[in-house]
């Protein structure tokens, strides 16, 4: 049975959430890294998208009207709760919309240089 | 029977609560014993029951024949790191924890108790609401308790663990304490229940997405802290206890530190990035500043444009109160007004310094904040700061302008010292906006009004975004070495320690509540 094991790993300061699956004896395949690097305890910035609807799915909202510098996830793609989804210009700062938890990208509202309001749905996560 | 006897089989009785059943009962919803908890949370063998004999004397309902022992109610007192404390732990096995008459007189002997003796006094909260039986005699139970909740407010320590239900008016009396700590999945607070509001509003709602310690950590900022267990819940108590003194009149407990105060951290140089556009971690900050880096934050999960928590330095209590840019740019917003607000209260009441940092933008912008009322809100700022009289060091980081540079501790509004980075911008706004206003016409008039108006922002970054002028006129006192913080702030608060400031005589302030 092979058993994935979790580990945090900080590396030049950045932490890593690393999964590591063993695979037992007899095998001389390495064991199957996924990094994706994550922000020590990041705080959701969109608190109304946590609550999250009865479909389980959490529209990741903006916290303020600004203008979308950049969308750094594409439909489909599996995130980590506190991946930057979009950096967002507001109050003169490069704000990071950040998933409020795990899970997978199943649409992209904004794209790049759209004028957005607080409240209107950015990334739609599962 | 022999009175030696009778006297071991009564506390036999009191001591099995609601029996064997019951408390097996409690241990599989993931609950300790009113006894068991106290037990933990205490020192060894320190705790003193009070009352444990007092009944209930309801006669209707059939209530004459119900045994309740110690009313529900578990009383008395104990230490915690030697310190004395008052507890109550209300007891779920004995009716559901219920509050009737005499359960309420027992709760308000140790409020009475813990005000006269300058005591904390610590709730442990598990009951189904007031005893519908005991009717009236309920209910003034608990109007008694939430007097003696406000008599004491302020005098004396009160931390409440919500460790089960607490629904209707059962709320407010740990709603008047200084700190709630709640246990997920088996503590909910709410006023009216989820089948309440079905019946009225048609609202389906689960009791935890209602009112668990996420629900008030996170969404109605009623809890200052949610945790795991019992255990985690008992040693947030002890560990909130560590940073206070025993009642208004004393100083916090200082602990010995090994942490060098004149410690330097290299890596503070570089936390606030050049641009100004981008946002950081104020938690590095904070962490680095204080013995260990250790930081015991509040709220945390609420209003998280603010940071506010409790720390050491030197191994003297501080309160931190910090804007922090990676959420929402750092702005002020009701919320973060109000979570700042009952901060800088509760540190001033119990003579706990306070240390402010400063990275904002201003005050959020917006209908919702306007229309939510953040004139009243955000006037709270104003008023606690300017209302302590507890030593006050505020450290400018970055962005300091308007509005939200005076609230958040400036010296206009009473702060004892006021330092800053070399990369602090004290102004009335920020360069851009500053620029469109003193320079709207030559902007307008120019030929490439996008590239005049960079230019004026700039050269409006080059005069005032800078500590310098705000120093020249005295409005900051030292400008220094981001890498030095942690010693010039051990310094500077040594030097305060035995401030004296008094305001005028009054009933009390009219703060916009």
């Amino acid at each position: 049975m092979p058993t994935v094991r979790r580990f945090r790993i900080t590396i030049n300061g950045k932490v890593y959430e690393v999964e590591a699956e063993e695979l037992g004896e007899g095998t001389s395949e390495p064991s199957r890294v996924v990094a994706a690097p994550v922000t020590a305890s990041a705080p959701p910035v969109a608190p109304k998208a946590q609550q999250g609807s009865v479909s389980g799915a959490a529209q990741v909202e903006a916290p303020l009207p600004g203008l979308v510098l950049d969308v750094k996830v594409d439909a489909g793609q599996t995130v980590d709760a506190g991946q930057v989804l979009v950096i967002l210009e507001a109050m003169k700062m490069e704000n990071e919309i950040v998933a409020p938890d795990n899970g997978v990208v199943s649409a992209v509202r904004v794209s790049k240089g759209d004028n957005v309001s607080a409240g209107d749905v950015l990334v739609v996560l599962e | 029977m022999d009175k030696k006897e009778e006297l071991k089989r009564r506390q036999a009785d009191i001591e099995a609560m609601g029996g064997p059943s019951r408390v097996e009962r409690q241990h599989q919803m993931g609950k300790w014993s009113a006894r068991e908890r106290i037990q933990y949370l205490l020192d060894a063998n320190t705790f003193e029951e009070i009352g444990a004999h007092v009944t209930h004397r309801g006669t209707r309902f059939g209530m004459d024949a119900v045994q309740a022992p110690a009313d529900g109610v578990v009383t008395g007192f104990g230490r915690i790191e030697g310190r004395p404390v008052y507890i109550f732990a209300q007891d779920f096995t004995v009716l559901g924890g219920s509050l009737g008459e005499m359960h309420a007189a027992k709760i308000q002997r140790v409020q009475d108790l813990a005000l006269k003796s300058g005591v904390p006094i610590i709730g442990l909260n598990d009951s189904g609401g007031a005893r519908i039986q005991e009717g009236v005699d309920a209910l003034n139970g608990y109007g008694e308790i939430f007097k003696r909740n406000t008599w004491a407010s302020g005098v004396i320590p009160q931390i409440t663990v919500i460790m089960g239900p607490s629904a209707g008016g059962a709320v407010y009396s740990p709603a008047l304490t200084d700190v709630i700590i709640m246990v997920r999945h088996t503590a909910q607070m709410f006023i009216t229940g989820p089948q309440v509001i079905q019946a009225v509003t048609g609202e389906t709602v689960s009791a935890e997405d209602l009112g668990g310690a996420d629900t008030h950590l996170k969404r109605s900022g009623v809890a200052h802290l949610a945790v795991d267990s019992d255990a985690e819940a008992l040693d947030g108590v002890r560990r909130v206890l560590s940073f206070l003194p025993q009642n208004w009149m004393e100083e916090p407990p200082v602990v010995k530190s090994r942490d060098p105060l004149e410690r330097i951290d290299e890596t503070l140089a570089r936390v606030v990035p050049d641009d100004a556009n981008k946002p950081y971690d104020v938690a590095g900050i904070i962490g680095s500043i204080l013995d260990e880096g250790d930081f015991f934050p509040l709220q945390k999960g609420y209003a998280d444009n603010l940071v506010v928590g409790l720390g050491r330095i030197g191994g003297h209590p501080v309160g931190i109160v910090a804007n922090q840019p990676r959420v929402l740019a750092g702005t002020l917003d009701i919320n973060a007004s109000d979570k700042l607000a009952r901060f800088v209260r509760f540190a001033d009441a119990f003579n706990i310094p306070i240390v402010t940092l400063v990275d904002t933008p201003g005050y959020l912008p917006g209908t919702s904040q306007e229309y939510g009322g953040i004139i009243r809100h955000g006037a709270k700022v104003l008023y606690a700061y300017a209302e302590a009289t507890v030593p006050k060091v505020t450290l400018i980081l970055r962005k300091a302008y308007g509005g939200a540079y005076l609230a958040m501790c400036s010296r206009s509004l009473g702060a004892d010292l006021v330092l800053a980075w070399p990369t602090a911008e004290i102004a009335v706004m920020g360069p851009d906006g500053a620029a469109n206003i003193i320079f709207r016409r030559e902007i307008e008039g120019s030929d490439n009004p996008a590239e005049t108006k960079a230019a004026k922002a700039e050269e409006y970054r080059q005069q005032f975004a800078n500590p310098y002028v705000a120093a020249g006129h005295g409005y900051i006192d030292a400008v220094i070495e981001p890498e030095k913080t942690r010693g010039h702030l051990a310094q500077a608060l040594m030097a305060l320690y035995n401030k004296q400031d008094h305001r005028p005589k009054r009933h009390h302030g009219n703060i916009p509540v």
